[in-house]
């Protein structure tokens, strides 16, 4: 087995593709093998409207999913990302009133807002040595209880707003014929992936996550990145809010509790070594929408909602065992 | 906040024992060794006396046995779940499908335990038994399978949630009164004798070769694996245990609903994590005390019903339970620093 394994995998070491890159490859295989299942048990699946819709809905996924990865790439995590975002999408409406004039200050603010959060859970890690895992968690109890206490629970008179017109056209509006919530994806692609590839940034990024002690020794200033990785986060957690109100039209609570574990399980899927310093976010983009893909299937198939719960399940944990697997015998 | 000279790094263990530093006193020593344990039972003692200064000022009057009582049955399922979660935090691990697991033994109690006393038993035992297997399965995939805890338990936190909802699709079923009473008592706080079982377990799996076992691996797997420890059986055994105490949980759950409904336990896996830590457990592994486990799952238990009665806006209890997290961790982080370096 490991034998026959070997020879699969020889011509692709030879093509360039190291372990990393392979699984982007699969991230990319199985976003495609899940729209042709989807073709088979329901003709029309993989037509290219639906396409669009559903890698519309990734990139929601995709955005969270990008500050996730930013993260994990140093091992941490973020448990915050449903009520930032949740924070996000009410503070946009109940600081715009939904008008347009108010619209660029209120946009400011919600972003201030997700980066502020970030702020607090970077520097709570990086100086005072709170476990990512028990600071984000906190940020989220905290974020919950501030939004929930300052808008009385969504009754407060600004809370029925609508999202600014100008936001509201600027998601559903197109680019050249592509949705324009797609092509701020594809940049937040192009950028992220620059950023974390090609910059001085990001080389310090993967190795803080590859050895935190050794990249100080070597001049890396952990406490900064690590901080700064964690405000990226919350910045998208907040992007991700915004376009979700201005999708939908009007905020709700609970909004943002998909968000968690849809943004790690795209990160896990798309080849993010989760104690860090290894993976790349084009195959993120790619777990997104496979996590999307898989979901729109199962709806198609009409599947009970608890046969979506333990199908969801096991795939994740096949696409692990898969990944792991490969793992040990390199 | 004292100047830390080391990057964001878990805290080397090996630093503080060696190095030439003269001895310490007996007690800083065991305050140093036993930091986080201390600490805890210090916010337990802390959170009953200002909840007690609470009710007074509400009341004019203590708290007696009534509230006792509610108070040690609202939390059991809490004291059961951190438990199972601390094993698995012992090997550096988190259980994200603690929540999953109690909502399917919430689920299956609620549908078959009946009036009758075999059933109370028998259903208790296929139950417990269930939860050890689906912590088994958790352990077999991180053990043997190699994947990271936080996925594997994350994946089938979703399949057991899901498995919860197909056995109880609604909200329902009944658990007898009996077993209720047999359980948490409504009227006598005899759950803490329960307490006191869980204590003395903890005790007894601290002295067991598997507890060396899981708490070596924690702290250093690679020499626990140079001085011959089975590291997937005593990390296959964790998960197994987690699972089992999870079981139990999501029966106390139940008992005290006295009905089931196979979304309550979701917010267990959570709140386990804040009891362990609380608590003073080492997320990076290998320290901790169960009995510092069950101070923490109390006080978590024992701020809700402080905020309660101080008259805060309930909307913003999530505020107060977030920042009493952080407060709690940095400043019980400090005094462990501070601790270990003064003699």
């Amino acid at each position: 087995m490991a034998k026959w394994n070997a020879a699969l995998l020889q011509p692709l070491e030879r093509a360039g593709l190291n372990r990393d890159r392979r699984r982007i490859l699969y991230a990319f295989l199985a976003a495609i093998l899940l729209f042709a299942v989807g073709e088979i048990v329901h003709p029309g699946f993989a037509s290219p409207g639906s396409i669009g819709a559903i890698v519309m809905v990734a990139s929601f996924v995709g955005l969270v999913a990008a500050g996730q990865t930013f993260v994990v790439l140093i091992g941490g995590i973020d448990l915050s990302v449903p009520w930032v975002l949740n924070g996000a999408s009410i503070l946009l409406v109940t600081s715009s009133l939904g008008q347009d004039d108010r619209a660029p200050w209120a946009l400011l603010l919600t972003l201030g807002m997700g980066a502020a959060a970030g702020l607090v859970n970077g520097v709570a890690i990086a100086f005072l040595g709170v476990p990512a895992v028990v600071m984000t968690l906190a940020m989220n109890g905290i974020m919950e209880g501030l939004t929930l206490g300052l808008s009385g629970g969504l009754t407060c008179g600004a809370c029925a707003s609508y999202a600014p017109p100008v936001v509201a056209d600027a998601v559903h509006g197109s680019l050249f014929g592509i949705p324009s919530a797609l092509v701020l994806w594809l940049v937040v692609i192009a950028l992220v992936s620059l950023l974390l590839s090609f910059t001085t940034f990001g080389r310090r990024t993967y190795a803080t996550g590859n050895n935190p002690h050794a990249s100080y020794l070597a001049g890396v200033n952990v406490r900064l990145i690590t901080i700064l990785l964690y405000v990226l986060s919350g910045l998208f957690a907040a992007l991700a809010g915004i376009l979700l109100v201005g999708f939908g039209g009007q905020a709700s609570l609970g909004m943002g509790d998909p968000y968690l574990f849809q943004s790690i399980a795209a990160v896990v899927i798309g080849g993010v070594y989760m104690l860090g310093g290894r993976g790349h976010y084009l195959g993120v983009a790619a777990g997104a929408v496979t996590l999307v893909a898989l979901v729109s299937v199962l709806l198609a198939m009409n599947m009970p909602d608890y046969g979506r719960n333990i199908i969801y399940g096991i795939v994740i944990l096949l696409l692990l065992l898969l990944y792991g697997r490969e793992e040990a015998e390199d | 906040m004292p100047p830390i000279d080391t990057p964001a790094v878990p805290p080397d263990p090996t630093a503080a024992a060696g190095g030439r530093r003269p001895r310490r006193g007996k007690v800083t020593h065991f305050l140093g060794q036993n930091v986080g344990l201390v600490l805890a039972l210090v916010m337990l003692v802390a959170a009953i006396v200002l909840y007690c200064a609470v009710y007074w000022a509400e009341t004019q009057s203590l708290p007696g046995n009534f509230e006792l009582t509610s108070t040690v049955n609202n939390t059991m399922p809490l004291v059961l779940a951190a438990i199972g979660q601390s094993f698995v935090v012992l090997t550096r691990g988190l259980d994200l499908s603690i929540g999953g697991t109690m909502d399917l033994a919430n689920a299956l109690a609620a549908v078959h335990i009946h009036d009758s006393p075999g059933s109370m038993v028998l259903w208790s035992v296929i139950v417990l038994a269930i939860g050890a297997g689906l912590g088994l399965v958790n352990g077999l995939l991180v053990g043997v399978g190699r994947l990271q805890p936080i996925l594997a338990t994350l994946a089938t936190l979703s399949i057991y949630q899901g498995i919860a909802i197909k056995v109880l699709p609604q909200p329902g079923g009944s658990i007898p009164p009996v077993y209720t009473s047999v359980l948490v008592n409504p009227f006598q706080p005899y759950a803490l004798l329960y307490v006191l079982l869980v204590a003395l377990v903890w005790y007894a799996f601290r002295r067991s070769r598997i507890g060396v076992a899981i708490f070596a691996i924690g702290n250093d797997e690679q020499s626990a694996r140079a001085n011959g420890i089975d590291t997937v059986r005593a990390r296959v055994t964790s998960f197994t245990l987690s699972g089992l105490f999870a079981g139990a949980a999501g029966l106390f759950l139940a008992a005290t609903a006295t009905a089931g409904d196979a979304t309550t336990g979701n917010g267990f896996t959570l709140t386990s994590i804040v009891a362990c830590v609380l608590g003073g457990m080492n997320l990076f592994g290998g320290r901790g005390s169960g009995i510092g486990v069950i101070a923490g799952a109390f006080v978590t238990t024992m701020i809700v019903n402080i905020l309660f009665f101080s008259n805060i806006d309930p909307l913003y209890q999530s505020f107060y339970e977030g920042l009493f997290l952080v407060v709690a961790v940095v400043l019980s982080t400090a005094i462990g620093r501070f601790l270990r370096r003064s003699r």
